[in-house]
């Protein structure tokens, strides 16, 4: 239990001392590294809540596939950011930012404590699924059969987001790619 | 790049990224893991080899027809899975009449449409590192 909160307390601090970190730092590069090292907490994270398959998930997809195509895509932006001047707007966004953290923090007073077994989570059709998932389906991995047969449409809608925003990005950019691919600009540095 | 160990390393690591997202794609009804996840590691070795070799090197083995073809194909084999438990008679996407039992229906079921997951998002990335790797934002090109 006491160890629990330590772990837990190392990691959101880690974590906020990344995300300050993230806010001040003007190059690029360690912007998008920062990033994937704020992905990888947060798997560590999911771990300590159980959660291994959003965790396996979080790194391999947030901090390692994401950081390389952030990369990838802003290899061809300026290296660094622009210093911005101080103006009112700023006083607008600095409002609007801790009045959202303060709702947020008020209505987090109302969540249910994690891991409580009379959690409504819990109690609706978790029940139903993890006895499902031994006598109906015959896999020991809850997420998998919940994943791929109980919310099999949620899935499909998922797989073919990923297929839809694929083939945006290649209309988007594919034509253009086949053009400027004849002299490889990479090869020759 | 010119750097025969980053080359050499990535060689001898190629085979066994694609292995291990292999076990993922098939261990995840047994341990963590499954589509998505497994679809990105397999992914991340092309693109670690497009990095250290060249995108055009990737492309021989990766040509994008066959990236386009499995990106379509993945997305394809989910939706079929489940009009195939529709011609025989069971609602969509519920897999129970694809295996000799109900259980073996589920397994079969849930193994394609894991794969189907995984080849839609290990292509995706695959064409999307293609696409920004060779795009020039605005830019002419050095040569």
């Amino acid at each position: 239990m006491i160890g629990e909160i330590i772990i837990n307390a190392f990691l959101v601090t880690l974590m906020l001392t990344i995300a300050v970190f993230i806010i001040n730092t003007r190059k690029v590069i360690s912007t998008i590294l920062l990033a994937g090292t704020y992905s990888l907490v947060a798997a560590l994270m999911f771990v300590s809540l159980d959660a291994v398959d959003v965790a396996f998930t979080e790194a391999s997809v947030g901090a390692g596939i994401s950081t390389i195509l952030f990369l990838a895509a802003l290899s061809n932006l300026p290296k660094e950011e622009t210093e911005e001047k101080f103006n009112i707007k700023h006083i607008y966004a600095i409002c609007t930012c801790t009045l959202v953290a303060g709702l947020l923090i008020w209505a987090s007073y109302d969540l249910p404590l994690v891991g409580q077994l009379e959690n409504p989570v819990h109690q609706h059709l978790a029940q139903d699924f993890i006895e499902g998932s031994r006598n109906h389906i015959g896999i020991p991995n809850v997420v998998t059969s919940i994943l791929a047969s109980y919310r099999g449409y949620d899935t499909f809608g998922e797989t073919v987001v990923i297929y839809t925003a694929g083939i945006a990005v290649l209309v988007l950019l594919y034509d253009k790619v086949s053009n400027s691919s004849k002299p490889n600009p990479r090869k020759n540095k | 790049m010119d750097n025969i160990i980053l080359k050499v390393c990535t060689k001898v690591l190629f085979t066994p990224i694609i292995l291990f997202g292999l076990y993922v794609q098939f261990h995840g009804d047994f341990g963590p893991g499954g589509g998505f996840q497994a679809g990105v590691i397999v992914a991340a070795a092309f693109i670690l080899y497009a990095m250290v070799f060249s995108v055009e090197d990737c492309k021989v083995i990766m040509p994008p027809k066959l990236n386009f073809f499995l990106l379509a194909l993945g997305a394809f084999l989910y939706g079929f899975v489940g009009i195939v438990g529709l011609i025989l008679g069971d609602p969509y996407l519920s897999y129970d009449v694809l295996g000799s039992s109900k259980e073996a229906g589920q397994h079969i079921g849930i193994l394609l449409v894991e794969f189907g997951v995984g080849l839609t998002v290990c292509n995706v990335m695959i064409s999307l590192f293609y696409s920004f790797a060779n795009f020039n934002f605005g830019k002419k090109n050095n040569d």
